[in-house]
C-alpha cells in the first residue's frame, strides 16, 4: 500500500516486509527467516508464553501476531535484550537463581518480565509482576526459582 | 499459491471499500488477530487479503456524558490500566482482567471479542449486563444495536458482509456491578461459567448475565427480578441466586456438567450481587 518499502526493526536491525506474505507470523519470520532461534515456538496459539517478544518495548506473543501488521515498530528478541540494562539484570537474575532447567521457557519469562519492569516503573510490586507473567508456562522449575528471579530483578531495577 | 495479502486502510472508506471487494469469503478482518490466528489454521480455503484494522482512528476510550465509549481497536490492557473502568464500571474491569494473559490484552481488543461471538466470551456477559450498545458501520451507513441483539450464536453476529463494529458504548456509570468466573486455571482458561451482575440506578433495577453457556452469553431477567433496590436483602439474593440454577442455558459440554454449571451459576450469584454492593463476597 506505501510507496516505501514496509519496513520492520528487529534488535536495531532494518528487515524489508517486502517479501513476507501476509499471513506470516513474526514467530516464522524471526526464528525461519532471520535464523534468530532464541524465540521459541510452544503452543502456536497464545497459552505458553515462549514465543514472547519485545514491540516498542511491550511484551507481545510473536504467535499471534503478524509481521506485516508490524510494520514501523520496534521488535526486540532475547538475542538482543541484554544490550539494555534492564534486560540484561533480568537475564543475571534467571541466571543467579538458576530459574530455569530445561530452559525452554527461559527467553518468553526474561521478555515477559522486561515488558512488565519496563511498563510498571519502580513502584511494581512482585505481586503484581508475577502476575503480568501469568501467560508464561514453565513445566520443570515449579515456579518457586522464577519467582525469586522476579523478585531480584525487581530489586536490582530499582 | 499466491501469498496471502495484508492491508491496513488508513480510513474507515477505504477499510469498507477494501472489504467489499473480491469474491465472498475472500476478505478476512484482523483486530489483534489473537482469535483469527487460530482460526485461520484450519481454514480452507482461507482468505485471500487480510485487512487490517491497525490504522483507524479506533484506538481510543473516552469518557462522555456518564458513560464510556470504547473504540473497536482499543487494546484490552488500555483499558484495563484506565483506573475509572474499575471504578465506575467494575463488572467490565473484571471481565477485562480474566481474558487470557497480560500480553494477550496487549493485542486483544473489545471490537475482536464481539466480532468473534464465543459463547464463553467473558467479556460478552458484562457488556450484557452493563446494557452495552454497539455501532456497526458499513457502506450503507451506520446503525446502533444493544450487544443483545448483535450476539446471535457461535462465530455468529448480526454483522452483514462489509459492516465493521466501529465503537462500543456503555450507557452510564454502574459502580455497583461485578464479574466473576470459575474455570481450572486462572489465565488462559476458558471459563465454565462466567456471570455479571449490574445495578441499573435510573429505572433502579439489576441485570444479571451468564456466560459459558451455547449458543451465547445471555441476560437472566428471572433472577433479576428477584433483586429489588441497590441492596438486595439476603433473602432476595437467595431467591435470585436459585432462579439462576435453574436457567435453560445451563447445559452439560466438555468442560463442566450440567449439574456443575447450576451449583457454580447459584454461587457466583450470590458472590456476584455482595461483590458489588461492598459486602464480603460470603456471608458470614
Ligand atoms: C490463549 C488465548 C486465551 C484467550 N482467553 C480468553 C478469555 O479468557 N476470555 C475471552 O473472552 N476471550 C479469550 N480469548 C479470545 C480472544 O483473545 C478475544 O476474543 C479477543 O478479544 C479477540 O480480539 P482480537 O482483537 O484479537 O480479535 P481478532 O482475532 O482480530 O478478530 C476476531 C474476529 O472478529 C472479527 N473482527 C475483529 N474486529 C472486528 C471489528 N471491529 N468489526 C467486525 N469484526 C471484527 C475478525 O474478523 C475475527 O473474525 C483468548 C484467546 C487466546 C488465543
Ligand atoms: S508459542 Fe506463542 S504463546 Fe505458545
Ligand atoms: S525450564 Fe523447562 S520449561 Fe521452564
Amino acid at each position: 500500500m506505501s510507496a516505501t518499502a514496509p519496513i520492520v526493526t528487529v534488535n536495531g536491525r532494518p528487515v524489508s516486509l517486502r517479501e513476507v506474505p501476509g499471513d506470516e507470523r513474526l514467530l516464522d519470520t524471526l526464528r525461519w527467516r532471520l535464523g534468530l532461534r532464541g524465540t521459541k515456538e510452544g503452543c502456536r496459539s497464545g497459552e505458553c508464553g515462549a514465543c514472547t517478544v519485545l514491540v516498542d518495548g511491550a511484551a507481545r506473543l510473536s504467535c499471534l501476531s503478524l509481521s506485516r501488521d508490524l510494520e514501523g515498530t520496534t521488535v526486540t528478541t532475547v538475542e538482543a535484550v541484554g544490550d539494555d540494562p534492564l534486560g540484561r539484570t533480568v537475564q543475571e537474575a534467571f541466571a543467579e537463581e538458576g530459574a530455569l532447567q530445561c530452559g525452554y521457557c527461559t527467553p518468553g519469562f526474561v521478555m515477559a518480565l522486561t515488558g512488565a519492569l519496563r511498563e510498571r516503573g519502580r513502584s511494581a510490586t512482585s505481586a503484581e509482576l508475577t502476575a503480568d507473567l501469568a501467560g508464561n508456562l514453565c513445566r520443570c522449575t515449579g515456579y518457586a526459582s522464577i519467582v525469586r528471579a522476579v523478585e531480584r530483578a525487581r530489586s536490582r531495577s530499582r | 499459491m499466491t501469498p496471502v495479502e495484508l492491508v491496513a486502510p488508513a480510513t474507515e472508506t477505504e477499510a469498507l471499500e477494501e472489504l467489499a471487494r473480491g469474491p465472498a469469503g475472500s476478505r478476512a478482518i484482523v483486530a489483534g488477530g489473537t482469535d483469527l490466528l487460530f482460526d485461520l489454521q484450519g481454514a480452507r480455503p482461507g482468505p485471500t487479503h487480510l485487512v487490517s484494522l491497525r490504522r483507524l482512528p479506533w484506538r481510543t476510550h473516552a469518557w462522555e456524558a456518564g458513560g464510556l465509549r470504547v473504540g473497536a481497536t482499543e487494546p484490552l490492557r488500555t483499558l484495563e490500566a484506565d483506573p475509572r473502568l474499575g471504578q465506575e464500571l467494575p463488572a467490565l474491569a473484571q471481565a477485562i482482567a480474566a481474558v487470557g494473559s497480560p500480553a494477550l490484552r496487549r493485542q486483544a481488543t473489545l471490537g475482536g471479542n464481539l466480532g468473534r461471538s464465543a459463547p464463553a466470551s467473558d467479556l460478552a456477559p458484562a457488556l450484557l449486563a452493563l446494557d452495552a450498545e454497539v455501532e456497526l458501520v458499513g457502506r450503507a451507513g451506520a446503525r446502533r444495536m444493544s450487544v443483545d441483539r448483535f450476539l446471535r450464536s457461535s462465530r455468529s453476529t448480526a454483522l452483514l458482509a462489509g459492516e465493521l463494529v466501529r465503537s462500543v458504548r456503555l450507557p452510564e456509570a454502574r459502580p455497583r456491578s461485578a464479574y466473576l468466573w470459575q474455570r481450572v486455571r486462572p489465565a488462559n482458561d476458558i471459563s465454565q461459567i462466567g456471570l455479571a451482575v449490574a445495578f441499573a440506578p435510573s429505572p433502579g433495577l439489576w441485570r444479571v448475565a451468564l456466560g459459558g453457556v451455547p449458543p451465547r452469553p445471555v441476560l437472566a431477567p428471572d433472577a433479576a427480578r428477584e433483586l429489588a433496590g441497590d441492596r438486595p436483602a439476603a433473602r432476595e439474593i437467595a431467591s435470585a441466586a436459585e432462579r439462576l440454577a435453574a436457567h435453560p442455558a445451563l447445559v452439560s459440554d466438555r468442560r463442566a456438567t450440567e449439574e456443575h454449571r447450576r451449583r457454580l451459576a447459584a454461587v457466583l450469584c450470590t458472590r456476584a450481587i455482595r461483590t458489588a454492593v461492598g459486602e464480603p463476597r460470603d456471608p458470614p
